[in-house]
């Protein structure tokens, strides 16, 4: 039993590691050294995109639900084909550029856009020895490339020669640069605890003990996981945080003068990078792929569904932030508070369990009670007219 | 208790309970009330209005018309066009031959129902009324508008009982009418 | 052999984005051409195996410096489709002085006795070995640092903070 479990668990690697060593009797070494980085490219290359087409039909599924309303229903058996239907009507769609554009760089913007969020896949460990490349840099990779992200959404915007384009990649690219900090930040107290940088060794650090090792049951890992995942929402510019493209406010912001499939390559790297952001706080915070019985890609595959589903519920939930409070919390509240985050870390690492507790409990609720009292929004007081007695 | 983020999460509640119950609470109750046309309808109330059709007791020879022409000039876009019937003889018989409606004029009005005087034209309940063109299936002619008294009876039940109660009295009035005369006269 | 064919077509591709940047006539061209050179020397780090520094580059420069430069074009007004002329008359007298100063500085590069030992091609700095070099040999220069940070941090928010409105009468 526990033979064939293992064999499920290391299906993928196995298979990987059998067509190599067929090839190998017959090729060159370099040869299969670059069919193995292609067999690698070529299925993040079909992951990413389907995981986003069917992503945006759980969203819109659930969103249905949350809304009382059966989400797609109509193209194939519960709406599974129409994440095809959708493709379909992108590709066909006829590809707008407005005539006082800057064709190259609207047309560029796109295809920008997409290759940070593609190249992030190349650090998630999708499962036990699954990661595609086990950069010893990892989350740094990751940070840096999610932070060039926001040179294609200038392009978008300055390309339009659009107002309200401008507007939106104005806001845009200042939410992401402001919730970059605090989710950077958000990530130090993981990368101090398990002395690595690299995403397996993350998830090996949080082994053992049922699932207790996590690092969200931790002090300092639930406020990291929040942090972090508050910042993440607002990278990938989801609701309560898109007012980027906010579709009753900038006409869709930076992708207004978009249509077709450069909408689509848009759309796309937003549903990825929900993924891949999903996919990073279930490694950091959630054990990664640790769990009992099941094989470790399934353990993935569900922590990051029931956070992407998280992330669904929030877009049901929420109205919009304003802009100016959205720049506020992130910098007046997430960022000293992930700055705490990281003392509690240390006092973690130098205490024991239970004073450590205390003492992080101590510590958060005097310092959460100093920024909600300190971020207050201003009420203006109450006007008297003459004529109220 | 008012402590900070208190109110974010009680709205995830309630977002999740709404999710959770819509897969097994009623429509009336908080279900989803979607009516997923077009295998489900909703049924329609009674005095919904789409179009005419013809009344006909029995079968589709007795039909209740006599092609009197009141409804085609009351019409207000002007969309039936009859044609009163001509016996053996020539003389006209109290029957339509042509009665056709333009369903690309007809604004669903109901002035033909309420002026009949003979209560053969009724509103019906139809919508799903489709054509390739405009010009020639659209117009939609005695036969297709033809419908039986017990179809009446059906979409329109409180109506139907008033208008057969009234043509049974009329009925029994005319045949007592005949009747003492009769009786008088035997004597 | 083909590393060093790779390295130097990388090199190339810099030298080509860094002329964009100096050539081109549409200043967010040059934003843009300065991004790619920026991250085209973060690959040459790869390359020489300093993958860390090649993270860090790509971080700060491409996305904070290139985010900062922009933002600089952006909020200036009327800069869409306007062409800026980024050379005068006097090109072709700089050109030559360019050439010269780069023939001098090739001279002296290639004069210069780098300390480049066995031991430090072979050298492999995990970043463990960094953290404890800033935090233990160079934790006073990294000090020094952050409190100059601050300094500009506030520095900032002072110059850009707006005056105090005047008393109402």
């Amino acid at each position: 039993m526990t033979k064939i479990l293992e064999f499920i668990d290391s299906i993928f690697v196995a298979a990987k590691a059998w067509i190599l060593c067929l090839l190998g009797h017959f090729l060159p070494a370099w040869i299969v050294v670059l069919v193995s980085i292609t067999i690698s490219g070529v299925v993040i290359l079909c992951l990413g995109p389907v995981i986003m087409m069917y992503l945006t039909l759980l969203e819109r599924k659930l969103i249905g639900r949350i809304q009382n309303r059966y989400g797609p229903n109509r193209v194939g058996i519960w709406g599974l084909l129409q994440p095809i239907a959708d493709g379909i009507k992108m590709f066909t769609k006829e590809d707008i550029v407005p005539a006082n554009a800057d064709k190259v760089i609207h047309l560029l913007a796109p295809i920008a856009i997409v290759v940070p969020a593609l190249m992030i896949f190349l650090v998630v460990p999708f499962g036990k020895g699954m990661t595609t490349v086990n950069l010893n840099i990892g989350l740094l990779y990751f940070i840096a490339v999610s932070s060039i992200t926001i040179l294609p959404i200038f392009m978008g915007s300055w390309a339009s020669r659009n107002k309200y384009s401008l507007l939106g990649g104005m806001r845009t690219a200042a939410q992401m640069i402001s919730y970059e900090i605090p989710m950077t930040l958000a990530v130090v107290p993981a990368i101090m605890m398990s002395q690595s940088l690299a995403t397996n060794a993350i998830v090996l650090a949080q082994a053992g003990g049922h699932g207790l090792n996590w690092f969200i049951f931790t002090p300092w890992g639930i406020v990291g996981f929040i942090i972090f995942f508050l910042c993440a929402t607002a990278e990938c510019n989801r609701p309560p945080f898109d007012l980027p493209e906010a579709e009753s406010e900038l006409v869709a912001g930076f992708h207004t003068e978009y249509s077709g499939m450069k909408f689509a390559l848009f759309y796309m790297a937003e549903y990825m990078n929900a993924f891949t952001l999903c996919g990073i706080a279930a490694t950091l915070f959630l054990g990664g792929w640790q769990g009992p019985f099941l094989p470790s890609w399934l353990w993935f595959f569900g922590k990051t569904f029931i956070l992407i589903c998280v992330m669904i519920w929030f877009r049901g939930t929420f109205p919009r932030f304003r802009v100016d409070h959205l720049m506020a919390f992130a910098w007046k509240f997430l960022l000293p508070l992930t700055l705490i985050n990281i003392l509690l870390t240390a006092l973690w690492q130098f205490t024991s369990n239970l004073a450590a507790w205390c003492g992080s409990i101590l510590v958060l609720g005097i310092s959460l009670w100093t920024l909600v009292k300190l971020n207050r929004t201003f009420v203006p007081e109450k006007r008297h007219y003459p004529l109220e007695s | 208790m008012n402590i900070f983020g208190s109110g974010v999460f009680q709205g995830m509640m309630v977002t999740l309970k709404n999710f959770l119950t819509s897969y097994f609470r009623k429509p009336d109750e908080g279900g989803i009330f979607t009516v997923q046309y077009p295998e489900e309808r909703e049924k329609a109330i009674e005095n919904f209005r789409n179009f005419p059709f013809l009344v006909y007791d029995g079968s589709p020879e007795q039909i209740r018309c006599v092609a009197c022409g009141i409804c085609e000039r009351e019409c207000p876009p002007k969309c039936i066009h009859i044609e009163m019937a001509l016996d053996v003889v020539g003389k006209p018989a109290r029957k339509p031959t042509v009665f056709d409606i333009d369903y690309g004029l007809c604004m669903n009005c109901g002035i033909c129902e309420e002026v009949c005087p003979f209560d053969s034209i009724f509103m019906d309940h139809a919508f799903e009324v489709t054509a390739p063109e405009r010009q020639i299936s659209l117009v939609r002619p005695k036969k297709a508008l033809l419908k039986s008294n017990e179809y009446f009876q059906k979409i329109r039940p409180t109506l139907a009982a008033v208008i057969d109660q009234k043509r049974k009295t009329a009925e029994e009035k005319k045949k007592a009418a005949i009747q003492p005369p009769a009786t008088s006269e035997s004597k | 052999m083909a590393a060093k064919f790779g390295t130097y077509a990388v090199m190339a591709v810099i030298l080509i984005f860094a002329l964009g940047v100096v050539t081109l006539r549409n200043i967010f061209h040059c934003a843009l051409c300065l991004a790619a050179a920026l991250i085209g020397t973060a690959v040459l780090y790869v390359a020489f195996r300093a993958e860390y520094l090649a993270a860090i580059q790509i971080l700060l420069y491409v996305g904070a410096v290139v985010t900062l430069i922009i933002f600089a074009i952006m909020l200036t007004e009327h800069l869409a489709g306007k062409t800026v002329r980024q050379n005068n008359s006097q090109s072709p007298l700089a050109i030559a002085g360019l050439l010269g100063f780069v023939a001098l500085l090739t001279v002296v590069i290639l004069k210069t006795p780098w300390p480049v030992t066995q031991t430090a091609l072979k050298a492999k700095v995990s970043v463990m070995a960094l953290g404890e070099a800033l935090m233990g040999t160079y934790v006073f220069p990294f000090e020094v640092i952050s409190i100059i940070l601050i300094a500009a941090l506030i520095g900032t928010v002072v110059i850009a903070k707006k005056d105090a409105p005047e008393e109402r009468l």
